[in-house]
């Protein structure tokens, strides 16, 4: 899984082989057709795996600070940014190839985007009446903008994005100036 | 789009070509939204543009061809209809212009589904090499969103990646409503949209003052 990870991130996945992954991952053919169906299985099985720990670890920072209002939205955008800038290639395959490569594999970006939205609705202070989209809003512009610094091969720069980012998501429910004060505090 | 009358009808060739070509790609964006790539056939969008197979190839080389070409049209024409949105208010603050120009974008997806769903969906998808140009769009938005826009929000300067996040934000958010097959009720989030957009320039606050107050 790490090998296709890696070389759909470096050369797409329609210009993957399976010739490729295996010499990358130094195991026989029939060792990755005893575990998987073909290229497009283990394709998939990396995503979802990858979306998986992305979304634990996003979790557990979420739920880890239970201070101010709004820490833990901090806690969990900083454990996004550094799963990003520690697994470039994982992120990359998860966050710009899986959304062009398979339509199977586009269900799974959907389905990761959609859960990160529920996450945020679980984690975001509550008691404002704003617009019932304004987390997917929030989670697509998040995804954008890091789909810009992945493309631009500034994935290990992620974390510098924390700032901007936190301000983007918070001042919604908290006002900007509250946002700027929280992230002060930490 | 209409095809031409048949026979004599005194029309100059590049006029019957460019018709041509027009239909073909109208049929595409249509047989796009309707039954997906695989299925859109370079015959269903000959048949659907009244067009013969063999004509179609004079106009494009591929199927992949003529989707990238379909997919600048829908660019250009949404870019058409924000710009000519944002004209009708020159000289108005910038909370105007954009109310105007989101209201402008909403209704013409709502009307055109096929093209909301060429430019928001399927411009990310299937890699056809049209990421790029998804991009650009999106910049030409970005760019719109930043002019005259305010620098400051409730005493706190604006980060620089703001305009990008919301109209990413904003792509995302519509992007997701059409693969719900909810295009032609895109018009419905308005006031949702505005209100996302101006909270990350005016605080929430005014954002929902303004919205709020219609």
């Amino acid at each position: 899984m790490d090998a296709i990870s890696e070389l759909s991130a470096e050369q797409g996945y329609e210009a993957t082989k399976i010739a490729d992954i295996v010499r990358r991952a130094a195991v026989a053919r029939k060792t990755l057709y005893d575990n998987f169906d073909g290229k497009e299985d283990l394709f998939l099985s990396a995503i979802n795996s990858t979306l998986t720990e992305m979304r634990v670890v996003v979790e557990e920072a979420c739920e880890r600070t239970n201070g101010s209002p709004g820490a833990g939205i901090i806690a969990g955008l900083e454990a996004l940014l550094d799963f990003i800038a520690e697994h470039p290639a994982a992120a990359k395959m998860c966050m710009v190839e899986s959304i062009s490569a398979t339509p199977s594999s586009a269900r799974l970006y959907d389905a990761g985007m959609h859960d990160f939205v529920e996450i945020l609705r679980r984690s975001a202070p509550s008691g404002k009446d704003l617009p019932q989209t304004i987390e997917e809003s929030l989670v697509g512009g998040v995804a954008w903008i890091l789909q810009l610094q992945i493309r631009r091969g500034e994935a290990e720069q992620a974390p510098e994005l924390l700032s901007e980012l936190s301000q983007f998501v918070l001042s919604p429910y908290l006002g900007v100036g509250k946002v700027v004060d929280t992230g002060r505090r930490k | 789009m209409d095809r031409l009358p048949r026979g004599r009808h005194g029309l100059s060739p590049e006029f019957v070509a460019r018709n041509q070509r027009q239909r073909l790609i109208a049929g595409l964006t249509q047989g796009l939204y309707e039954v997906g790539y695989q299925k859109t056939t370079v015959s269903l969008i000959g048949q659907r543009a009244s067009v013969s197979k063999s004509d179609f190839y004079k106009h494009f080389e591929s199927k992949d061809e003529c989707f990238v070409a379909a997919y600048d049209t829908a660019i250009e024409q949404i870019r058409e209809r924000v710009t000519a949105a944002c004209e009708e208010v020159e000289g108005e603050q910038w909370p105007q212009r954009v109310e105007k120009a989101l209201d402008a974008l909403l209704r013409l997806f709502a009307a055109q589904p096929a093209v909301a769903s060429m430019a928001l969906v399927e411009g990310l998808r299937a890699g056809r090499g049209v990421y790029d140009r998804y991009q650009a769009a999106v910049d030409t938005f970005v760019q719109y969103l930043r002019e005259g826009a305010p620098t400051t929000v409730e005493g706190v300067e604006i980060p620089e990646a703001t305009a990008e996040a919301v109209i990413g934000g904003i792509a995302s958010l519509l992007g997701r409503r059409v693969l719900a097959g909810e295009a032609e009720k895109l018009s419905g989030l308005f006031p949702e949209i505005l209100e996302f957009t101006f909270t990350a320039y005016l605080g929430a606050e005014e954002a929902r003052r303004i919205v709020s107050s219609g």
